[in-house]
């Protein structure tokens, strides 16, 4: 609570306070709108959009709780988009964009862009951004894992007009829609991102017509220049110098080998320099342009600074980032294929930076979070006709972290999102497609150990309803488990990371690469989601705790023993023969040191 | 009333409120503290305190009642404070986790805050038993129910000690079957257990929705169920002629035992009654949109009526947990009398959401609270009486209220003491201003058409600022607001709701006959539900309700529809109802696209009399009610102005005072701010109006 004032601020702190609200309200209701309103799975149940406010400079004033994926990227962006049209921008105007190479994430995630003018003057943005779940190109749902160039991937939309002066551009909006496939969902997400952009305006006129726009350009400024000021108090407090991180990129399937990402931070009083090393892009769709890598640095830095909202471009003046050469895997350029790209490398990467911050601050520090390796799914729908194409969230619920004063969240994860998806509820998703979901559960000895356990991941397991059904896999964490903290470190290590294990046509086989297959009815798919990194020393975990965790199947009986030296012999009362734990835990740190 | 009284019993944290209606239409309010540890405590006190001022024995008043009406908090108590019974869950096997996973979400607001903990479970998952069964989305049994797991459930429950027993199986909403025929074998195996289940609760799609809800009325029902049986008992001694009603978060009244059965309509009953109350007072000015606002010590509430349909959230958390059945849509802040002022690390003001309660309470009631507070900032602004409040039994200190001002925010921001506490006033009015918009323009109403009403003992000084801020011009304050909920129990119906499940396109002659069907079918179980309770058939309404959506979308949009005949000619007035709402929310419609219902509901409500209305009759003429002047500041640079302060009790029907005013309740303190004019009605509230600027 009250900390020491700071010296006061120039305007009248009182609508300052008011109008910093009323920012943060205009963009929830955006983020409701969108979601209440959009088709794609990956919208409306499972939150995989992001909308932001900007100004006309434009800076970014006001980012909600959304999705960490889009963090950083959506600034670049909106300069890029706002720079492409200079002077050409109208009242009325509405403009469309997915492309890396013009600023973008990855291309399957569709931006709307709309300038709110007032009094016949650019003064704001409202951007919304969401994952549709196709964006054309050879592969459903865009992941191809065969892509050798981003023109093997999907659509590229650089930024266009769809809307000129208030009269909808319908042959443009027909010419990108025809690209795509189950275009009547294509069709209905566009309709929700504009309504949100326009939700986003309406409130945004409000404000001006209630507070003059001097005083609320006034209280802005002054926002963006606190939120400078408080990561600036926090850069200070970290001790000058240069630390490094560096994380391993598992071969998912390309057959490239691991790779290295590597991370050097450099605090000099105020300031903070991100420098990033990673090898030379390849032609495999994990490759990220920089808008992209500015989300995976951005995300790393706010694992340490865990700042509360609201978030604004502020936060990242004294923050400056290379992001290494163009041509390398995290500042790709043309043709580089890309589309996992919001995963895989984003994940190694934004560890590679927190992994910086741990050396810098240990007291500061979460462990990582479970990887994605998830799932699209694509096929016909029988029961109405229609085809039908997804990525499926809740393949990619991985267990979070466990940080300095608790366990991790279970099934909260990927590290990308941080909690900020919904897997979706297994009737709807069973609704919307034709697919049975035989389980969605958490699983046993999936959490790094640690003092503090890693979150467990999760298991889906799916059966195509009534037709064939394609699915591909993407992301890693299927060798590597999440990295731990302070310590942290477990001893089964198969059961930490993710997988996908098929039945089909009576054969069982367990993938840990990024696949293109089509199983039938009858067939079945468990995707496994890699559990959180622990914190601390597991064998400093209370007994108590771990006989809990094997009372509630989180921790098996040889879990209890391999991960954190507790002995149960009774497998019924779960009686702990502490001699012996007393015994092991000592060999284990003994052998640790 | 063919009796003498009516009463409204409403346990709130701090206080519980005493409503009395008599025959002559007189409503009398009296507070008792709120007894947490022993709910019916605080009624026999409540009782007694009647008693003292009527001069009349509980006895003779409780048989003399019409309606005996009691608002309880033992069951959200009971589930903040993770003190429910110990409860089991019977599930489909592989799905034993969805409670925990809980959607795979963190709440917005903690994404990188590493100390926020994860919801606690109502059920371990050790208790958490998956049973082999399975029911497609088509509603066909794919895997027979395998009883064999059910008993060996049943055995583990048992063992542990489990008090109460959740069954929630996935589609279960389309194939109840498995779900019953489990609850038979649970019912054989363990006779003492009471048993949920999950389609007969909540028959809607959704599953983790439906296992969360079924859940937390386990993890209820036995609390319900002895609180209740201890009410009961103790209104049969005193002699009620009728069962004790309870307030359910639907904003109707039920019978103790469906408080059992439907534990879960129990959490959030408190400001649930404030829409009914609300539509009751703006009805001689003949007012149907209105939003009702509560401040008290702690929280703010805003309900919120349109057309005299009051709105109803279906599918939210509710102190972390996912409740489907619907509950009045209440929206809560942590902003009230005892919210503190404080200075953020970025060097913003910021009032609440802590408070400091009523101990040790604002630093004006010196009772050691070094923080300032909104009433501290209120006392110093002139709207409250350094005297004291409630009648002077709370003295108020000033010079405490301003150093607290001074040092913890004034000082620091380089302010006035004046300046300061009006900013203290501002922000908290534009937290709830921005809480305000949750409930108006982000569902798509414009505020300016809506009447607001205040309720709640703190309300009444800040309600003109808030109705400026939202641009409202008319504003309803009864003399009654701080009782405003206890007294909005007495004038509800009885309420029930019916759903069932459906999804279909909107696009054949089936589909129409079948969600005709339908209604009709969960509408004759709850009449005879209201005709078990002793209902005639025509004091039975119903109202109808469709969560409709575009093929493709996944959430809905609930839409009133009248209880006409669904079918291929009425289909249209449906959709078009939808499209028009689906524009007000989102600013745009699809009206090419297929339209889909998923879920049916209707509410059958039981009429009940409703008390003979105040007639407050003549008072003195104004100037004879002026009690002083104050010096009150109306504006952010401080300044103050004569104030003159009124005597409220002394009003009668007509009075009009022109704001800058001030009128004193016994219960509460109005500020009418200077453009504004306060004109008191027969019915005994204050209507406060202004004239609109430019229009």
């Amino acid at each position: 609570m009250a900390k020491a004032a700071k010296k006061p601020v120039k305007v009248d702190p009182i609508t300052l306070s008011v109008v910093r609200g009323i920012l943060e309200t205009t963009q929830r209701e955006m983020t409701l709108s969108l979601e209440k309103t959009a088709r794609s799975s990956v919208f409306n149940l499972a939150h995989d959009y992001s909308t932001a406010l900007f100004n006309a400079v434009p800076e970014m004033i006001l980012q909600g709780q959304d999705i960490p994926i889009h963090l950083g990227s959506l600034i670049p962006a909106m300069k890029v988009v706002a720079g492409y049209f200079g002077d050409d921008i109208h009242e009325g105007d509405l403009i469309i964009h997915n492309d890396p190479a013009w600023g973008g994430s990855h291309a399957i995630d569709t931006c709307f862009y709309r300038p709110v003018f007032w009094k016949g003057k650019l003064k704001y943005w409202t951007v919304c951004k969401g994952h549709l779940t196709d964006v054309g190109g050879p592969v459903p749902a865009g992941y191809n894992p065969g892509a050798k160039e981003i023109y093997a991937e999907c659509l590229r939309i650089p930024p266009v007009k769809v809307w000129d002066r208030g009269q909808p551009r319908k042959d443009v909006l027909n010419f990108i829609l025809t690209n795509m496939r189950a275009r009547r969902d294509q069709e209905g997400d566009f309709n929700a991102l504009i309504g949100a952009c326009q939700v986003g305006e309406r409130a945004l006129l409000n404000m001006l017509e209630k507070y003059g726009e001097a005083e609320v350009d006034a209280c802005i400024a002054t926002l963006l220049d606190m939120a400078e000021k408080q990561m600036r108090g926090l850069i200070a407090s970290v001790p000058d110098g240069t630390y490094e991180g560096a994380a391993i990129l598992e071969d998912a399937g390309h057959g490239f080998g691991d790779f290295e990402i590597r991370a050097k931070v450099t605090i000099k009083a105020d300031t903070c320099h991100i420098e990033i090393s990673s090898p030379p892009q390849i032609p495999y769709f994990i490759n990220s342009y920089e808008g992209n890598s500015y989300s995976g640095v951005y995300l790393g830095l706010m694992m340490f600074a865990q700042l509360p909202p609201p978030y604004n471009e502020g936060l990242y003046r004294c923050v400056t980032v290379d992001m290494g050469p163009k041509g390398t895997l995290c500042n790709a350029r043309e043709p580089a294929p890309h589309m996992n790209c919001t995963t895989t490398p984003m994940e190694t990467l934004t560890d590679a930076v927190r992994l910086a911050f741990e050396k810098a601050v240990p007291s500061k520090v979460s462990a990582s979070w479970g990887h994605a390796n998830g799932l699209n799914i694509a096929g016909w729908d029988k029961r109405h006709d229609e085809e039908y194409v997804t990525m499926v969230l809740a393949t990619i619920i991985s267990g979070a972290g466990a940080t300095p004063s608790q366990d991790g969240w279970h099934a909260c994860g990927p590290e990308c999102c941080f909690g900020a998806l919904t897997s979706g509820d297994v009737e709807l998703l069973e609704y919307s497609y034709p697919i049975i979901i035989h389980r969605y559960s958490l699983m046993t000895d999936s959490g790094g150990a640690g003092k503090f356990r890693g979150g467990s991941g999760t298991a889906w397991e799916v059966e195509p309803l009534n037709d064939d059904m394609t699915f591909i896999t993407f992301g890693e964490g299927r060798r590597i488990p999440a990295v731990g903290a302070a310590g942290a470190a477990s001893t089964m290590t198969d059961e930490k990371v993710g997988r996908l294990e098929l039945v089909k046509g009576g054969d069982a086989k367990t993938i840990r690469e990024n696949v293109i297959e089509v199983i039938k009815p009858g067939d079945r798919i468990t995707n496994m989601n890699p559990g959180g990194g622990g914190y601390g020393d597991p064998m400093e975990r209370a007994v108590e705790k771990v006989v809990w965790d094997v009372k509630n199947g989180l921790v098996s009986l040889k879990g209890a023993k391999e991960d954190y030296g507790v002995v149960i012999t009774d497998a019924a009362t779960l009686a702990v023969d502490m001699n012996a734990t007393k015994a092991l835990r000592a060999d284990r740190r003994a052998g640790a040191n | 009333m063919r009796t003498d009284y009516r009463l409204g019993i409403d346990a709130g944290g701090t206080f519980t409120d005493f409503v009395l209606a008599d025959k002559s239409g007189q409503v009398r309010l009296y507070k008792a503290l709120s007894t947490p540890q022993d709910p019916t405590q605080a009624i026999r006190n409540g009782l007694a305190l009647i008693t003292e001022d009527l001069g009349v024995p509980a006895e003779k008043i409780i048989s003399n009642c019409d309606l005996c009406i009691n608002g309880t908090t033992v069951g959200l108590n009971a589930l903040i404070q993770h003190k429910g019974a110990k409860t089991g869950l019977i599930c489909t096997a592989g799905h034993e986790d969805s409670l925990e996973i809980r959607l795979g979400h963190k709440e917005d607001g903690y994404r990188y805050d590493p100390e926020y903990p994860p919801a606690t479970m109502l059920v371990p998952r050790y208790l958490r038993r998956g049973i082999r069964e399975r029911v497609l989305s088509d509603g066909s049994v794919r895997e027979a129910l395998n009883e064999a797991d059910v008993r060996a459930a049943c055995e583990v429950f048992k063992a542990e000690g489990v008090e109460t027993v959740a069954i929630s199986f996935v589609w279960s909403v389309l194939h109840p079957d498995h779900e019953r025929r489990a609850g038979e074998i649970l019912r054989e195996m363990l006779p003492d257990v009471i048993l949920t289940l999950g389609s007969e609760l909540y028959p809607q799609v959704r599953e983790y929705t439906r296992t969360s809800t079924a859940v937390v009325n386990a993890y209820l029902a036995p609390i319900m169920k002895r609180y209740v049986t201890a009410v009961d008992a103790y209104f049969q001694s005193l002699g009620a002629k009728q069962p004790v009603r309870y307030y359910q978060s639907n904003g109707g009244l039920a019978i103790g035992q469906a408080m059992t059965d439907r534990s879960v309509y129990a959490i959030n009953s408190g400001p649930a009654s404030a829409p009914a109350a609300g539509q009751y007072v703006c009805e001689p000015f003949g007012k149907t949109d209105v939003i009702t606002v509560d401040m008290g010590g702690t929280s703010f509430d805003i309900t919120l009526t349109k057309g005299g349909v009051t709105n109803v959230n279906k599918n939210i958390d509710f102190l972390r947990y996912r409740i489907g059945v619907p509950m009045i849509q209440v929206e809560t802040l942590g902003a009230g009398g005892g919210s503190i002022g404080w200075i953020d690390e970025m060097g913003l003001m910021q009032m609440g959401p802590q408070s400091a309660g009523s101990d040790p309470g604002p630093a004006c009631y010196g009772q050691g609270g070094a923080e300032p507070t909104v009433s501290d900032a209120n006392l110093v602004l002139g709207y409250l009486n350094p005297d004291g409040l409630v009648g002077g039994r709370l003295p108020l200190d000033a010079k405490l209220a301003r150093a607290a001002v001074k040092t913890k925010l004034a000082d620091p921001l380089g302010l006035s003491v004046e300046r300061a506490a009006y900013g203290m006033f501002t922000i908290v009015n534009a937290n709830m201003v921005n809480g305000i918009r949750r409930v108006t323009v982000e569902r798509g109403y414009d505020p300016r058409d809506f009447v607001l009403v205040g309720a709640g003992g703190a309300t009444a000084a800040h309600i003109c600022a808030l109705a400026a801020d939202m641009g409202i011009d008319t504003i309803v304050l009864p003399k009654l607001a701080s009782g405003l909920c206890a007294f909005g129990q007495i004038i509800s119906d009885v309420k029930y709701n019916y759903m069932a499940t459906a999804p279909l396109r909107l696009d054949n002659d089936a589909a129409y006959a079948r969600i005709d069907s339908l209604f009709n079918e969960i509408e004759a179980q709850g009449i005879a539900h209201l005709k078990a309770d002793g209902f005639a058939r025509k004091d039975i309404d119903i109202r109808r309700s469709l969560d409709m959506r575009y093929v493709g979308q996944v959430h809905e949009c609930t839409v009133e529809i009248g209880t006409f005949k669904v079918d291929a000619k009425s289909i249209a007035k449906i959709k078009e109802a939808f499209h028009k709402r689906h524009e007000e929310l989102y600013t745009y419609s699809e009206r090419h696209s297929t339209v889909e219902v998923v879920n049916i509901e209707s509410t059958v409500y039981g009429r009940v009399d409703k008390p003979k209305r105040m007639a407050l009759g003549k008072g003195t003429p104004v100037a004879k009610a002026l009690k002083g002047h104050r010096d009150a500041v109306f504006s952010a640079d401080g300044k103050r102005v004569k104030t003159p302060v009124y005597d409220g009790g002394l009003l009668g029907t007509g009075a009009k005072i022109a704001g800058p005013a001030i009128i004193e309740e016994v219960t509460t303190t109005i500020v009418i701010e200077p453009g504004w004019t306060a004109a008191l009605d027969d019915s005994g509230s204050y209507l406060i109006t202004r004239e609109r600027k430019g229009g």
